[in-house]
């Protein structure tokens, strides 16, 4: 895995791509489980806690809002 | 149709009823051709977009990055020539419809076969690779694989052949039915393509992130043909002596990312009509996230079934063996077992 301070790839997907599976691994787990255990009843927002954490994460590690 | 490219309107969209969007024809580019053989409600695909999708794909960095995601292809190839090896015949022409870059053809033995005609709907792909690197003789003809018979005359070929390519036809039980007229009596048709379980790990995860960020799912991995069906479709297309099985292909990728690049690469990004196009972000780090909790390989990399449903028809013709009649058999089998 790339550290995250060597990322020199300027388009924000591949960002996002990178954050959401290294920076963010760990609330992106988090989130995954959460969907993992529910997922025969899935409804909007039902891990809304977890995604926020993620989404908090990604934003941060993306330094902007999109 | 709305052709939805801002961000901020994708909530209010989303909510659509999609039903009536299938049978309506694509904005984007001209529209389809319609055809004595893809008449209306066949249309699920937009095959000028696919066109599109594949031209940029077989161009892109000099064909560089298209070669190096050929292995899906290239493995399903190798698997379709085993089973044309086992057919004990010499051909003069095969048609390979839906060639691509020629991934099949470039296997072929010059000791059984003499030419292969490539005919495919994307020019960047058929042209991609140089004649040397195939050890039979190749023809290409830029043609749209929907309409065969406009390229190929009735009653003219010994073999037609097609490589992952009938995934993105319309009307599938018409190019059968226009393979069949193309062929010679006792022609042989070896076809493969793509079966309802391929990428089934990806639209799961496509599906709950929608569900579960934005409310409502839309339409990110094609549908695809069962397996069951395609012995049905190749009946009713007129086919006999038919050989129907599916084989399986597994790519493991590093995350959900790498495999959207590779299929982008290859050609093969979504082109359902009425598709929405974009997905928003959170939906994608959603949906990358989930992937890799439901699917994932316990080294933290995520698979990816490819499914494939190999199948082989003749043409009917009176020198083919034929069974014999119900209750004509003479010999008890329990004499034989």
């Amino acid at each position: 895995m790339t550290p995250t301070g060597t990322i020199q790839t300027t388009k924000p997907l591949k960002r996002l791509a990178v954050h959401a599976t290294t920076t963010c691994a760990e609330q992106a787990s988090a989130y995954g489980k959460c969907i993992l255990a529910t997922y025969t009843d899935v409804r909007r927002d039902i891990c809304k806690e977890e995604f926020d954490k993620f989404g908090r994460c990604l934003h941060e590690a993306m330094k902007r809002k999109w | 149709m709305n052709v939805i490219t801002s961000r901020s309107l994708t909530k209010t969209h989303l909510l659509r009823t999609q039903t009536r969007r299938y049978a309506t024809i694509s904005s984007s580019g001209p529209s389809p051709s319609l055809t004595t053989h893809t008449l209306g409600p066949f249309q699920v695909f937009d095959r000028e977009t696919k066109r599109k999708q594949r031209d940029r794909a077989a161009y892109k960095n000099g064909g560089a990055s298209s070669r190096t995601v050929d292995y899906v292809r290239d493995e399903i190839a190798d698997r379709m020539m085993e089973r044309l090896e086992d057919i004990k015949r010499k051909f003069s022409t095969i048609v390979d419809l839906g060639s691509c870059s020629g991934h099949f053809a470039k296997l072929l033995d010059p000791s059984t076969t003499r030419k292969c005609i490539m005919i495919d709907s994307s020019h960047g792909a058929l042209h991609r690779d140089p004649d040397s690197e195939f050890e039979v003789e190749v023809k290409r003809i830029h043609a749209d694989e929907e309409n065969l018979l406009q390229v190929i005359n009735p009653n003219t070929q010994e073999a037609i052949v097609s490589c992952l390519s009938l995934h993105w036809v319309n009307d599938l039980p018409g190019i059968l039915i226009q393979i069949k007229e193309a062929l010679q009596p006792d022609g042989l048709f070896l076809g493969a393509m793509f079966g309802g379980e391929t990428l089934f790990e990806l639209r799961t995860a496509l599906q709950l992130a929608e569900v579960e960020r934005e409310g409502g799912i839309s339409p990110h991995v094609s549908p695809m043909t069962d397996t069951r069906d395609v012995s049905n479709l190749l009946g009713r297309a007129g086919f006999t002596l038919l050989t129907v099985d599916i084989d399986e292909v597994k790519v493991n990728y590093p995350s959900m990312w790498e495999l959207m690049d590779d299929l982008r690469d290859m050609g093969e990004s979504n082109a359902v009509l009425g598709r929405r196009h974009i997905i928003h972000r959170d939906t994608l780090a959603a949906a990358s996230a989930i992937y890799k909790e439901l699917h994932g390989n316990e080294d933290g990399t995520i698979p990816a079934t490819f499914q494939v449903i190999f199948m082989i028809g003749w043409k009917p013709a009176p020198t083919q063996p034929k069974p014999l009649e119900r209750g004509s058999g003479k010999t008890n089998l329990k004499d034989v077992l």
